[in-house]
């Protein structure tokens, strides 16, 4: 088949949406969920890309380039996903990729179809819709290395010859096994033999699908799929490995009746005894690392107004928040850890039972977890959630989950108003003892949410839950770099945007107007002060001054904005800059019910316009991330009222 | 998915949450309404496929089942819904197939 020709006629949308000019081959990478489609683009593309063993961690479609000596392909690496009836929403993506009818994207010219060998039959059937479709496709099958360890076999000839399409037995982690893949991808520039589309005709559609065909009841048309991937098999000479004996004996342990709670418990535990003991020296060195810059460009720089924004504004704001990025990263290098040994998969399971209590499933557990770090990456990762209520539940209640945002503001507050004694020896003191407490608070008020939501709003029957449950597979270092990589891109990004246009903006407010002997006005007097004084009369009943209005509005960008805006205004009002501590600033300030109710004010309110974002987008709309906002500032306002009132 | 009446099951059909572990079984037929049916489907889990209750997760959790090389979870009121034969029974019918 003559490529160029066949792109030609199939380039129906503009290539804008990948970044990409129109004479360069746009190649879709599908595959079920965790059948190494991500690590072999990885290979391919060298761009970083998540790579997990839990089903579905694929939520983004990711875009790289391939430089061959032909010339360039992009690849784009979609959602793993089981079919194409656009069920879920990463169906719906693919489908619309694969057709054409995504917004912005043009038709791919061909597709890498990535099926995992050892579990060639059931993997088979997806490739039946997809192979449909009549675009040029390579069959790529996975895990040869597994499949021959585990004693299985097969003969890629013979599927071959009974597909129609080249098949290539491929160990993803091996770039050395990939090149009969570059061989595919050279011959969309080349016109090679080894470019064609599939011959085979699809068995039916069923009522849903799309195309001619007959129309079946949807099992029917399953179980026709699954006789047909039988009898492929058959012809390829494939035998089913036997199951993992690592694999066997370790779900023998992490799902004992007694041992495997005990180990879910000890890694919970262990998630969050790094993050909040052993990030904080890297938290310690990074706070050190910004002081020491600040203080050499403040004795580096002339006084000027230039000066006081980089210091008072940029760097204090940003330096802030910057010091949050090794507790991030530590969180992200377990869950990478997690998922990639498929311990995430073993998690969900332990986890449904308690879950599917308050109306959620064990499928949540990883967007919850992720949510102890950041609710945006957390309410993506509710794609995996195939039930649309429950989805919607875990993505409703995630922001409740104490997000690593709200550290440092507890940390200031609790330091500032929660005298250090111990409780329970030397290890949990009062301090250990409030900050327990707010998490607990959290997760208790995601729990009455979730219950609350699953018999009003999302009442119904859940689909069933089934949770495939991936061989045990070591996690390399490559795969957890680039996972640390793009959180820490995804971080700065917004550290860079967000939270410095922000501290800039206030910044520019506490200089004007201008006292007319031209110098900077006093911070009540200021455009900031004026907005506070607004807000004042709203906040009064919870015990909060203007000063803390400011900081409730800003921290809407992002919640730890409001250290940085409490330090700029304390830091602008200091006369003494040198002798200026903003705890001791803020016990003038508040009394400790308002303190308190700051911190439950905090425990509840959605303040993080990202995951407003985030959440209207994974919705669908403005209805959802509307109520949770009112919901949870209702909720926060009526407990930081009741704090005030009775402390 | 219309449920067939108990005169015209075979003596032998039960359903899968009953199955004791370790014991092979043929699925012969489906009994989950509407759309719900489709996770199951797209996994493997289609009439004539053969399961295997390996392990039941702690505290009355989802029973890992063997499905083609693979591990799938069930919850017992998913697997209730799935009628099953012993696969030494099912042998000659899906032969005959």
């Amino acid at each position: 088949m003559n490529v160029g020709t066949g792109s030609t006629a199939r380039n129906r949308g503009s290539a804008q949406g990948v970044g990409v000019d129109k004479g360069t081959p746009l190649v879709a990478v599908v595959g079920p969920p965790n059948a190494g489609k991500s690590t072999l683009f990885n290979h391919l593309t060298g761009l970083r890309q998540r790579v997990a063993n839990y089903p579905g961690v694929t939520v983004e479609r990711r875009c790289g380039t391939v430089n061959l000596s032909a010339g360039p392909v992009e690849l784009i690496d979609l959602p793993g996903v089981h079919g194409l009836s656009a069920r879920s929403l990463d169906q719906m993506v693919t489908r619309d990729v694969l057709l054409g009818e995504f917004e912005g994207d043009r038709q791919p010219d061909a597709i890498v179809l990535v099926l995992d060998a050892t579990r060639l039959e059931s993997h088979l059937m997806v490739a039946e819709p997809v192979l449909g479709l009549g675009i040029p496709t390579l069959v790529v099958l996975t895990m040869a290395d597994e499949l021959g360890r585990r004693e299985g076999a097969l003969r890629c000839s013979g599927l071959s010859k009974e597909l129609g399409v080249e098949v290539a037995l491929v160990n993803a982690r091996d770039v050395a096994t990939l090149q009969p893949v570059r061989v595919f991808l050279e011959a969309l520039h080349t016109g090679g033999e080894e470019v064609r589309a599939c011959p085979i005709v699809t068995v039916a559609e069923h009522a849903e699908g799309r195309g001619g065909g007959r129309v079946l009841p949807m099992i029917d048309l399953f179980a026709e799929r699954r006789q047909r991937a039988r009898e492929l098999g058959r012809s390829a000479g494939f035998q089913a490995p036997r199951l993992s004996r690592t694999t066997q004996r370790l779900d023998a342990l992490v799902l004992h009746r007694f041992w495997g709670p005990l180990v879910f418990a000890g890694v919970v535990a262990l998630v969050f005894q790094s993050i909040f003991a052993w990030a904080v020296p890297l938290m310690d060195g990074t706070e050190a690392a910004i002081a020491a810059s600040g203080n050499y460009l403040a004795a580096a720089l002339p006084e000027s107004w230039f000066r006081s924004l980089l210091l008072d504004g940029v760097w204090a704001g940003v330096g802030s928040v910057m010091v949050f990025l090794p507790q991030i990263l530590i969180l992200f290098f377990f869950i990478a850890i997690l998922e990639d040994s498929g311990y995430m998969a073993r998690a969900a399971v332990i986890a449904d039972r308690l879950m599917h209590r308050v109306g959620l499933q064990g499928k949540s557990f990883l967007p919850l977890l992720s949510a102890y770090a950041c609710a945006v990456p957390a309410i993506m990762s509710a794609r995996t959630v195939e039930d649309e209520r429950d989805r919607i539940a875990t993505i409703f209640v995630a922001p409740f989950m104490t997000c690593s945002a709200r550290l440092p503001v507890y940390a200031l507050l609790i330091a500032a108003f929660i005298p250090a004694q111990p409780l329970l020896g030397p290890f949990f003191g009062t301090r250990a003892a409030v900050l327990t407490g707010l998490y607990l608070m959290g997760v208790m008020a995601a729990i009455v949410t979730a219950a609350l939501l699953k018999r009003t709003l999302l009442r119904g029957r859940s689909a069933p839950f089934v949770m495939e449950l991936p061989p045990y597979r070591l996690p390399t270092a490559r795969s957890i770099l680039t996972r640390l990589l793009d959180r820490t891109k995804v971080f700065l990004r917004r550290v860079g945007k967000i939270i410095m246009a922000v501290t800039v903006v206030l910044w520019a407010l506490t200089q004007f107007p201008r006292t007319p002997g031209g110098e900077t006005p006093p911070i009540g007097d200021s455009a900031l002060g004026q907005v506070g004084q607004v807000i004042e009369p709203a906040i009064e009943p919870l015990g909060f001054d203007w000063r803390i209005g400011i900081g409730l509005v800003t921290s809407l960008a992002a919640r730890e904005v409001i250290v940085g805006t409490l330090g700029t205004i304390y830091g602008v009002e200091s006369e003494d800059e040198e002798a200026f501590e903003l705890q001791a600033a803020l016990q003038q300030d508040l009394d400790l019910g308002a303190a308190v109710g700051l911190l439950v004010f905090f425990v509840f309110a959605l303040q993080c316009m990202s995951t407003v974002a985030v959440m209207r987008r994974e919705t669908g709309g403005w209805r959802w991330p509307t109520l949770q906002f009112c919901y949870m500032l209702v909720l926060a306002y009526a407990g930081a009222w009741v704090a005030n009132a009775i402390l | 998915m219309k449920r067939v009446p108990e005169t015209e099951q075979q003596p032998a059909d039960r359903m899968l949450a009953d199955v004791p572990l370790e014991e092979e079984v043929v699925l012969v037929r489906i009994d989950v309404a509407g759309e719900d049916v489709e996770p199951l489907l797209e996994r493997g889990i289609v009439p004539g496929c053969r399961l295997c209750p390996v392990r039941h997760a702690p505290a009355g959790g989802p029973t890992v089942y063997r499905v083609d090389g693979g591990l799938v979870a069930l919850r017992k009121e998913t697997a209730s819904c799935l009628c099953v034969r012993s696969s030494l029974e099912a042998a000659g019918v899906l032969d005959s197939n």
